[in-house]
Order: structure tokens, then sequence, then C-alpha cells
């Protein structure tokens, strides 16, 4: 798999009083996927460099199953391990005592779907986006860089997973969630993935399941 | 044995029912699959009108997790889910009507508890829905646990279980509370609406079902604690074990189509797959329908007139209906739950 390298540039997002009608790339694709970038140009964040980024005016799914809640969920993993289930369009973060919190997202379309353990190795905010040349070669229409900040499909924040090119991220396009259209990634509203981010660590385990194939 | 005997042919059919009755067996014995073959219907007890369980249309046409039960029995006998008589029944009647013979199961939100095999005569073929009591709690956005309730106004509906079952809770965990009575779920809206209560407390299915007339509360949390087992499932008459078996492993094979990943829409696809296990499922390896009675295409039938235990789910309760009922519990045993089937084998 081709790796891309770019160097992180610091997105200082005051600009996340996010317009979220800005779906400046949109075009009908609803494909996002990152390269991954490697560790040595990883952004630096500096949380005091700040202020306002976690805009209240950042989406949240406010309803229906998709909303994020507690619920009653077996399991003996750890806390804090996330567990997806890419068929229900669901991702639990393990709280312990049966129970997790349950977010709603986005999942990869046919054929673009896969499970399988991994770490989440690095977190980012606002992350740029560099689609990857596989993904440019089937759409490319797509930018070949798009800066991070609120019109970015990757969205408010990036867990990046494993050494793939998959993330758990945000999207600017967020009524996308509860369905299958993405090119591997999970995505969740940017107020979700930005709540998502204050509880996930660096190291934590992501198991991914799909539904059993005949 | 006996049902291999009869597979398919009436003539067959009548002499082994006959058969059945020289050596000895009761007359009610195997005879309800033959009763509802010769019928062509199957009698389904159901609930009148629960939201996302069983209701009927304006046109007449009836919908639900427990109807759709209804229907994949039928589906599995018949290879037809519409040759289905549903029988609304209330409380008080559904046991009655399956004693007396008049439904031949009773498909109708009803608990599975030892009274009601021990003294009533009936059987219940397994549990299609773990519920619960549990609570729901308006503004109160940093409650998590039940436990966290101390103090808490709580509405219960007047002389229940649920009024028992709180009670019990609180005492064993040394908490208090304040118990507002209510008549009815409609009461405890309005209570909570007028901030007389903060909590109510009722089966989880119903706080669920409940919530959809609360849409002018913000911070509206389902606990997803529960704190008593209601195990809710189809029941038969004790006397037919041949015909209790259909219904038992009827509902089995709809859960083991959602682990094995048989879906409504890969039915046929099913057909044509490698896997040992799927192609025992759709009866092309073995013949385990006819053990029971059935014909060996009886629960890939059932899955494809209703769809699998999750695709079930979600049409009338879960993600895809107003509802929005975490599936919790009722997750399979492998995803988190503790839905579990034997093995088709």
């Amino acid at each position: 798999m081709h790796v891309k390298a770019y160097s992180g540039r610091k997105k200082l997002n005051l600009r996340a009083a996010v317009a979220f009608g800005l779906f400046s790339l949109a075009n009908g694709s609803l494909a996002f996927a990152q390269a991954p970038t490697p560790f040595a140009a990883q952004e630096t964040m500096d949380i005091g460099d700040e202020p306002g980024r976690i805009s209240t005016e950042e989406v949240v799914i406010e309803d229906g199953p998709y909303k994020r809640q507690l619920v009653s969920f077996r399991s003996s993993e750890p806390a804090g391990t996330i567990v997806i289930h890419t068929s229900e369009r669901f991702l639990y973060l393990v709280l312990g005592n049966n129970r997790a919190l349950r977010y709603g997202i986005g999942v990869g379309r046919d054929g673009f779907q896969w499970s399988g353990l991994v770490k989440v190795t690095r977190k980012a905010e606002w992350p740029d986006w560099t689609p990857p040349p596989e993904m440019i070669a089937r759409q490319p229409y797509l930018p070949r860089f798009m800066a991070g900040g609120p019109g970015n499909p990757m969205g408010a924040r990036a867990h990046y997973l494993g050494s793939t090119v998959y993330r758990i991220h945000g999207t600017n396009q967020p009524e996308t969630i509860g369905h299958a259209v993405s090119s591997g990634c999970f995505r969740l509203a940017n107020g979700d993935v930005i709540d998502l981010y204050s509880r996930v660590a660096v190291g934590a385990k992501v198991i991914i399941r799909h539904a059993a194939t005949l | 044995m006996f049902h291999s005997i009869r597979q398919g042919s009436c003539a067959i059919s009548i002499m082994a029912s006959v058969l059945a009755t020289c050596i000895g067996q009761s007359p009610a014995y195997a005879s309800t699959l033959s009763d509802v073959q010769k019928r062509g219907v199957l009698n389904c007890g159901v609930n009148p009108a629960l939201p996302g369980f069983s209701t009927k249309s304006a046109s007449g046409e009836w919908s639900g997790f427990d109807v759709d039960f209804c229907k994949a029995v039928a589906a599995a006998i018949f290879s037809d889910a519409s040759k289905v008589s549903y029988v609304p029944l209330t409380a008080t009647a559904r046991f009655d009507a399956l004693q007396k013979g008049s439904i031949d199961i009773l498909s109708r939100n009803s608990t599975w508890t030892l009274e009601r095999e021990g003294a009533l005569g009936l059987l219940f073929a397994g549990v299609t829905y773990h519920d619960g009591q549990s609570f729901m709690v308006v503004r109160k956005p940093e409650v998590t646990s039940a436990l966290e309730l101390n103090g808490a106004k709580i509405c219960v509906q007047a002389a229940t279980t649920s009024q028992r079952n709180l009670a019990d809770f609180f005492k064993t965990n040394s908490m208090q509370y304040q118990e507002v009575i209510v008549q009815d779920a409609a009461e405890a809206m309005l209570a909570i609406t007028a901030a007389r209560c903060d909590v109510f407390t009722a089966d989880q299915s119903a706080l669920y079902a409940e919530r959809l007339n609360l849409t002018g509360q913000k911070d509206v949390i389902i606990l997803p604690d529960v704190i008593s087992k209601e195990p809710l499932g189809p029941a038969t008459r004790s006397d037919d074990t041949g015909w209790f078996n259909i219904i038992k492993w009827v509902n089995f094979a709809l859960i083991n189509a959602e682990e094995l990943g048989i879906t409504q829409a890969t039915a046929d696809a099913a057909i044509q797959s490698k896997r040992p296990d799927v192609l025992r499922f759709v009866g092309a390896d073995g013949a385990l329908g006819r053990s029971i009675g059935l014909d060996e295409k009886w629960a890939i039938n059932a899955v494809r007139a209703v769809g699998n235990y999750g695709e079930i789910f979600a049409r009338n309760v879960g993600v895809k209906s107003r509802l929005a009922i975490p599936r919790g519990l009722n997750e399979l045993w492998s995803t988190g739950g503790i839905l579990f089937a034997p093995p088709l084998q």
C-alpha cells in the first residue's frame, strides 16, 4: 500500500464554529480514507493553543438510534476498548460493568468493509486529508490534498488505526451516519468524534466485527 | 419418527394419526401440526395493540415483532407467511385461548415463568425478547446508573410488579426515593412534563415506546440497568411436544440465521454457499426439517419471509423503527448479548 508523507500542518481551528452546510468538496463523493502519516511528520498538538475549538455548534446526532447513548453491553474487554459492529453501524466504547457508550457511525460501502483487531496508534485534531492514490484512481475528481478544517471530510478528529489507511474520524456530512458509504473508514458526527476523542487513549484496542458472510 | 412417516401425504398422515392414538398417545399429541396443515392456516394469538410488537393497520394488516414470529412459523410450515389467522387477545384471555385450542401458539409478549408452565399447562418455546424493568431519567444528564438515583422522585404504576421491584431495588441498595404513584403510562408522562417526577420506571420496551411521547423534553435517558428479568417468548400447550419442538426450532433458526450471516436478501445466495453450516440451514445438506415434521426448506423459508432475528428486531423495535431500542441483552452471545441458539445439526 502506498504511503504518502506530508508534513502535518497544525490547524488552529478557531474556525471550529463550524458551518456544516459547507460541503466544499462533496460533489457526491462519499468515500474518505486518509493516507497514513509517518510519525515523523505528526501534527503537534498544543491543547493550550486551542481555545474555543470545541464549539457548542459542533454537530452531534441528537435523536434516534445513532444518538450517543449508554447501553448494556457484555464484554470481557477492558474499559477503554473500542468495539465496532460494522453491519449495525455502531461503535461501542467499553466502560466495564456490562455497559458501553454507543455511537452511530458510517462505515465502508460494500467491498470496503473489513474486520480485525488493531490499536489506536495516533490521534489528531482537525486532520489534513491526503487521499491515497488508489482512491484517486477510483475517484479522480478528489483533491490531492486538503488542509484540516470544517469543510474537510475527515472532520474534527481522527484516530489512526494500526498501520492501516483506516481511521475513526469525524465528517463534514453527518447525514451519512448510519450508512455504508466510506472507503473503509469509520466516521462519526463531529461533536460525537470529539467526545470519543476525549475518552480514548493512544494504545486502546479496537475490535472491528463484521457480520458473518455466506 | 412419527413425523418422518407422515411427510407429504395426507393419507399416510391419517394412518399415522390413528397409529399414534392406538399406541396410547393422547389425541392432542402430534395433532397440532396436522390440524394446522389440514386447516391451511396457523392460528396465532397476539396482542391487540402494542407498538413495535403487534399492531393492526387501518387496512387490516398485522405487523410487529411478535407478529413476525407467527409469520416465520407459517413460512416454515406452509412456505407461505400469509397463512396466519391473527387472534387478538387481552392479557387475561391469552392463556385460556391457548389451553382451549382456539390458538396454536401464543406470540404475545408473555413472560416465561415457572407458574405458567407448572400450573397452566403451557410450555414456553424459548425467549424471543429479553425485557426487564428499567428507568427513564429526565433532566439529569449526568446520571449513568440506577445506583445514582438516591433521593429521586420516581413515577411508578400502581399495583404492578414494577412497584414491588422498585421498592426491592432501593431497599437492597440502601437508597431512598420518593414514590409518585400514577395510574398509567400516560399519566406518568404528564407527571414528568410537570416535573412531579424525574424518573419513570417500567419495562424497558415500554419506556422506549413512551419516550416517543416526550419529544419536547431534552436530556431523556433510558438507563441500561435492568432490575428484573422479563423473558418474553412464544408459548404452546404442554401436551404436544412435537409441535412445541417446531416452535422452539423456528426461534432457534432465526437466531442461527443471524449468526451465520443469512438474511432475507441473501437467502438465495445462501443456497450457493460453500459453508457446511449454511448448507445445513438451507436444507441442501441433510434433512433436518423432516425430523421435526417439516420439509427441508423450513428454516430458509422462515428467513425468506421475515428475515433473521436481527432483521426482525431492527425492523420492528430496533434501529429501523421509531422505538429505536438498543439490542442490549438481545444481541447475539457473540456480540455482547445473551442470545444463544443450539446448532442446527
